[in-house]
């Protein structure tokens, strides 16, 4: 139970005091801080308007002339909010937390290249690899290595939204309950993240390329 | 309760605003009804300090000596005084950090420190001691204007600024007898002041091109909710860049001992600024340049003023760039795209903006003054009154540590909404350490050595224990000010752990409440004391000043401008003790005013000598 500071209110953990509503200072997981069930499948407009809402009663700004207890009380409860619904938005930072809600974690070496990308990824580098040889002797091959990288991003691109569509179905299951062995869940979810985050280093590779920037 | 006002601190131009029922209003100057106060601050050698308009005319009056120091003409050798502009430029800056550009116009103290400072004669001014002094004008102006106390303002910053650069703001704002109850970024203050007059609901792109920094912020505004997207910029780039440019342009061939030298370079800069402002009008110009013996006339056309301009707009469109990659937006998908700051007069802007966007920009709010405006709608949401709006910032830069190999591990990325928070857990790497020392950056480069060190702490002391075995969690949170604090608590024990967070760059707060100690010996306490040691001083300065120049250049005075300026030095003289300010002012002005022809001709001879010297040495 928690104590309101102002009104002495005993409740349960939250960010506003249900008597006198102000912010109050709470360990909450990032769904409980948002007032959402621990669902993962989100509807983006609900989660937004959690947010705005919570934002406009616990923000700073509403208590700038507040007594200093109130205003830390809101400064911590806001930052709460704000992890929150940044966490949560978007979908692979949210399957993330996920993990680490239920005390797994992304395998520490996932530089490593998942097994089913290897051969694509190997293809890319190639093809990136020749384009920068390619402009070095400033010759006609840049061109055309330029036009065959971009038909390549598109089909990059492809794959991240199939991959997108996986994990939303990965979520459906576990809002379901996570069939008959969770485990199995957990895993498929690490293996389509650490795709999903291999692809976006790719793309960002190919990007820069075709930007014409260095890579750092 | 009492009002919260909003200022722009800005590096041209300064605005104080307030909420006046549901509007915001700008505060003019109550004697010329001016609602610009120029950011310039003049200091003379005996600590008397002018800002705005006074110190503008003061500039004339103070030479250059060859050392680089800047020195009150007539005044004994040794003393000097200095007229500061943009100071802005330098808020939050060790010596390392300056600019090639700044670095040469004004003379530093030891440019080694965490902070660096003016030389002024025998004292030294931090950049937060100057800046207090234009908050210090604006309050007054504001607390005659309205007949109340300024006590709580808002302060903007450009949304690029870093932690240093908003720690020296907030020190400055102290420094002035101010609360400094928010700070508020510049783009995001001016959506409010547009989102306010408009209801504007939508995806609106703020383009904010100032004197001398860049801001780009893109928000989201749904219900009286501004929520930014993400943000951009350059913290050293700005109008001044353009006018240098210009400057370079318009004495590319003169001898070089010219074209350092601070009165060449500050009349040019003048030229170069104006110029600058007649092609927003015209498609073609002259820029003259008057010194006695050369006269330089060069025709200025839009189209070389647009070659010369262009380098510098490109940057910005590259800054747009990056915000929209971050906000993961196409150009095409901004419903408004706002214009602020005086340099997005320039018609260039205004066309490589409209051609980035696809839309014609928005400035229908004075871009001088909307940013203030927006400054005191945030005044009225901190006081209460304002309770349909709420803004939601984000921090403009990645802040991390130090980690093994001298890596930067990000803790919290750019265009992270503020207030936020992150918690890190920490241990110990050998058996029985009693302190782990943490290293906090700031910026986007992958080694911590191109990062902007923010501060270092040590956590502990620590019980010795096994290696690996301690467990202390530290909090990194960023306020609603986009300023970093840090909390520690041992995990076991649950005992906080004072963390004593050494700044890298900026004051410290004994340096904070040592200025304080001495600005409140110059009178802090009693502005109109004050301003009347200030008055006294300028006269007796004027007075001497004079006595020297009707001396050492008898020459160039006739002997009826002469006996005109001696009978208003008389009349000076006669009043310049005693205790009406308004009377000893009005006459200083005049004196000024009477003696400005002569000073020109002064320094046109000394120039003129200059020039002479270096044909001579041309021949030779």
């Amino acid at each position: 139970m928690l104590q309101c500071p102002s009104c002495a209110r005993q409740q349960e953990p939250r960010l506003i005091c249900s008597q006198c509503g102000v912010p109050l200072t709470a360990d909450l997981d990032l769904f409980a801080a948002l007032g959402l069930p621990r669902l993962l499948q989100i509807d983006i407009a609900e989660l937004e308007g959690a947010y705005h809402d919570l934002g406009r009663r616990i923000h700073p700004d509403r208590f700038a002339s507040a007594s200093p207890e109130l205003r830390d009380a809101s400064l911590r409860a806001t930052a709460l909010v704000t992890r929150a619904y940044r966490t949560l938005r978007d979908p692979v930072s949210r399957g993330l937390y996920w993990l680490e809600l239920h005390g797994h974690k992304l395998a520490e070496n996932n530089k490593q290249v998942p097994p089913d990308l290897a051969e694509l990824v190997f293809e890319v580098q190639e093809q990136l690899s020749e384009l920068r040889s390619a402009r070095e002797e400033r010759g006609s091959g840049a061109h055309e290595g330029m036009i065959e990288l971009s038909a390549k991003r598109a089909s990059l691109q492809g794959l991240m939204d199939e991959l997108y569509a996986e994990l939303v179905e990965n979520f459906a299951e576990f809002d379901k309950g996570g069939g008959p062995d969770p485990d199995q869940h957990f895993a498929e979810l690490k293996i389509v993240l650490s795709k999903i985050a291999y692809l976006k280093t790719l793309l960002r590779d190919v990007d820069r390329e075709l930007d014409g920037e260095k890579p750092e | 309760m009492t009002h919260i006002f909003g200022i722009d601190l800005g590096t041209t131009n300064s605005l104080i605003a307030v909420m006046d029922g549901a509007q915001p209003h700008v505060i003019p100057e109550p004697k010329t009804g001016s609602s610009l106060l120029p950011s310039v601050v003049a200091l003379t050698p005996d600590g008397a300090v002018h800002v705005g308009d006074r110190a503008i005319k003061l500039e004339p009056h103070l030479d250059h000596t060859s050392d680089g120091h800047v020195s009150a003409v007539g005044l004994p050798s040794g003393q000097a005084g200095v007229v500061i502009r943009s100071v802005k430029r330098y808020m939050g800056l060790g010596g390392g950090d300056l600019a090639p550009e700044d670095r040469h116009h004004y003379a530093f103290a030891d440019l080694s420190g965490p902070v660096v400072r003016f030389n002024v004669g025998t004292r030294t001014y931090t950049p937060s001691q100057i800046s207090a002094e234009i908050l210090r004008s604006l309050k007054q102006r504001a607390e005659t204007a309205t007949g109340e106390k300024v006590e709580r303002v808002v302060i903007t910053v450009p949304a690029y600024f870093n932690d240093g650069q908003r720690q020296a703001t907030k020190d400055a704002g102290r420094l002035a007898g101010l609360e400094v109850v928010r700070l508020v970024n510049e783009p995001t203050a001016a959506s409010l002041a547009y989102g306010l007059q408009r209801n504007a609901e939508g995806k609106v792109a703020v383009y904010d091109f100032g004197g001398g920094t860049f801001d780009i912020s893109l928000l989201n505004i749904k219900g009286g909710v501004f929520e930014v997207l993400a943000t951009n910029g350059d913290t050293h780039l700005g109008g001044d860049d353009i006018d240098r440019a210009i400057v370079d342009w318009l004495l590319g061939d003169m001898p070089q001992e010219l074209r350092t030298d601070r009165h060449v370079w500050n009349s040019a800069r003048h030229a170069a600024e104006d110029a600058k402002k007649r092609l927003s009008d015209i498609d073609s110009t002259e820029v003259q340049l008057e010194l006695v013996v050369r006269r330089i006339v060069k025709t200025l056309t839009r189209d070389e003023f647009e070659r010369i301009a262009e380098p510098m707009v490109k940057r910005t469109v590259e800054c747009c760039r990056r915000a929209l990659a971050d906000a993961h937006l196409q150009p095409t998908e901004i419903d408004e795209v706002v214009l602020v700051g005086g340099s997005t007069r320039t018609p260039l802007v205004k066309r490589r903006i409209g051609e980035l966007f696809k839309r014609e920009p928005l400035s229908s709010l004075d871009p001088d003054q909307v940013v203030a405006l927006g400054a005191a709608v945030q005044a009225g949401v901190l006081m209460g009154t304002q309770t349909d709006v709420l803004l939601l910032d984000v921090v403009p830069l990645s802040l991390g540590i130090e980690a093994m190999g001298g890596v930067m591990e990000r803790l919290i990325h750019r265009n992270t909404t503020i207030p936020t928070s992150v918690t890190e857990m920490f241990t110990t790497a050998v058996d029985n350490q009693t302190h782990v020392d943490i290293h906090v950056l700031q910026g986007e480069r992958e080694l911590a050595k191109d990062c902007r060190s923010l501060a270092r702490f040590k956590l502990g002391p620590l019980e010795p224990q096994v290696a690996g075995l301690p467990r202390i969690e530290v909090t990194f949170l960023i306020d609603a000010n986009g300023i970093l604090n840090v909390t520690a608590r041992d995990q076991r024990t649950g005992r906080e752990h004072s963390v004593d967070v050494k700044p890298s760059y900026g004051l410290t707060d004994d340096e904070i409440e040592r200025m304080l100690e001495e600005s409140i010996d110059l009178g802090e306490t009693d502005i109109e004391q004050r301003l009347l040691i200030n008055s006294r001083n300028e006269a007796s300065q004027l007075m001497t000043a004079l006595a020297k120049q009707l001396k050492d250049y008898g020459e160039l005075i006739d002997s009826e401008e002469r006996q005109r300026i001696e009978q208003a030095a008389a009349q000076l003289d006669s009043v310049r003790l005693g205790e009406d300010r308004e009377l000893i002012a009005r006459l200083v002005e005049q004196l000024n005013e009477l003696t400005t022809p002569f000073a020109e001709r002064i320094m046109n001879y000394a120039i003129s000598h200059a020039l002479e010297k270096k044909s001579i040495e041309e021949l030779s």
